[in-house]
C-alpha cells in the first residue's frame, strides 16, 4: 500500500500527506473562521481531533513554531509549505495547554511528535478544536484530493493528496 | 516606491488569523512588498515567511511597496493595519 503511493509521488508530483492527528477529516469551508474557510490561509483539509497529539504529517523541517505553541509552520522537501493551526481562536490561551516537543529548524519525519495539547482545557476554555492543515504556498498547487468524513489515526495513512503544477 | 511604518495592535500579534489577511491583500497587487522588523525582512505574499518574524503586539513595521500599483496597495495595507484586521 505504502509503496504505491511513494512510487506514484515520484512519477505525478503528487505529494502524499500523512494524517497529523487522529481524529475525523472536514472539508475547510466547515471551519468556523472566516479566514480558514475562504481559504485565505491556504488550501486543504481541516480535522477535528480525538485526542490531543499532532504528529508530523510530512518529512521535512520545521520552519516556524508559534510563540504561543498553537500552531506550526513546516516545509517539505519539495518545498511545499505547510501550517497546522490547533483549534481556532486558540491564540487567545497564550501558550496554555500546548507543549511543543520541537523548534525551529528541527528536520522531522511523518509520524514524529510535533505538539502535544489538552484536548480538554481547549474546549473547557471554550474554543473549537477544529484544526485547519494548510498547504501556504498554494501557487505551488494545481490541485488537492482528500475525503471529508474520513477517520484518521495520527501518523498513519494519507488524509490528503496535493498534485503540484 | 513607497515605505511606510505601522504599529501591530492585533492581540496576540501577527498570527495566523491576521498573517493570512495580510498576504491575502498583498496578493491582490502586482507589487513587491517587503515587511521588515528591525533586521528581518519577509516577502508579504508567504504567510510562512511573515509569521517567522515573530510580530508582537505593539511591536512597529516598515513595509515597502514596489510596483506600478504600489499606491493602491500601500493604502490597502494600510487600512488593513489600521482597521486591525477587521473582516
Amino acid at each position: 500500500m505504502f509503496q504505491k503511493w511513494f512510487s506514484k509521488k515520484k512519477e505525478s508530483t503528487t505529494i502524499a500527506i500523512a494524517a497529523p492527528l487522529t481524529g475525523r477529516v472536514m472539508p475547510l469551508e466547515e471551519v468556523p473562521d472566516p479566514v480558514f474557510a475562504q481559504k485565505m490561509a491556504g488550501d486543504g483539509i481541516a480535522i477535528l481531533p480525538t485526542d490531543g497529539l499532532l504528529v508530523s504529517p510530512v518529512s521535512g523541517k520545521v520552519a516556524h513554531v508559534f510563540p504561543t505553541h498553537h500552531a506550526i509552520g513546516l516545509v517539505n522537501a519539495e518545498g511545499l509549505e505547510l501550517l497546522i493551526h490547533i483549534g481556532i481562536d486558540t491564540v487567545k490561551l497564550n501558550g496554555e495547554g500546548f507543549q511543543p516537543f520541537v523548534q525551529v529548524g528541527d528536520q522531522v519525519s511523518v509520524g514524529d511528535k510535533l505538539i502535544h495539547f489538552d484536548l480538554e482545557k481547549i474546549k473547557a476554555a471554550g474554543y473549537s478544536l477544529i484544526t485547519p492543515v494548510l498547504i501556504t504556498n498554494h501557487e505551488m498547487l494545481a490541485s488537492i484530493t482528500f475525503t471529508a468524513g474520513a477517520e484518521v489515526q495520527a501518523g498513519s495513512g494519507i488524509v490528503m493528496e496535493a498534485l503540484l503544477k | 516606491m513607497v515605505t511606510f511604518t505601522v504599529k501591530v495592535e492585533a492581540e496576540g500579534g501577527l498570527h495566523a488569523r491576521p498573517a493570512s489577511m495580510l498576504v491575502n491583500k498583498a496578493n491582490a497587487f502586482d507589487s513587491k512588498i517587503r515587511i521588515s522588523k528591525g533586521e528581518k525582512t519577509a516577502e508579504a505574499k508567504s504567510i510562512l515567511n511573515i509569521m517567522t518574524l515573530g510580530v508582537k503586539k505593539g511591536e512597529e513595521l516598515k513595509i515597502e511597496v514596489d510596483g506600478a500599483d504600489e499606491q493602491e496597495a500601500a493604502e490597502a495595507l494600510k487600512q488593513l493595519f489600521a482597521s486591525n484586521f477587521a473582516i
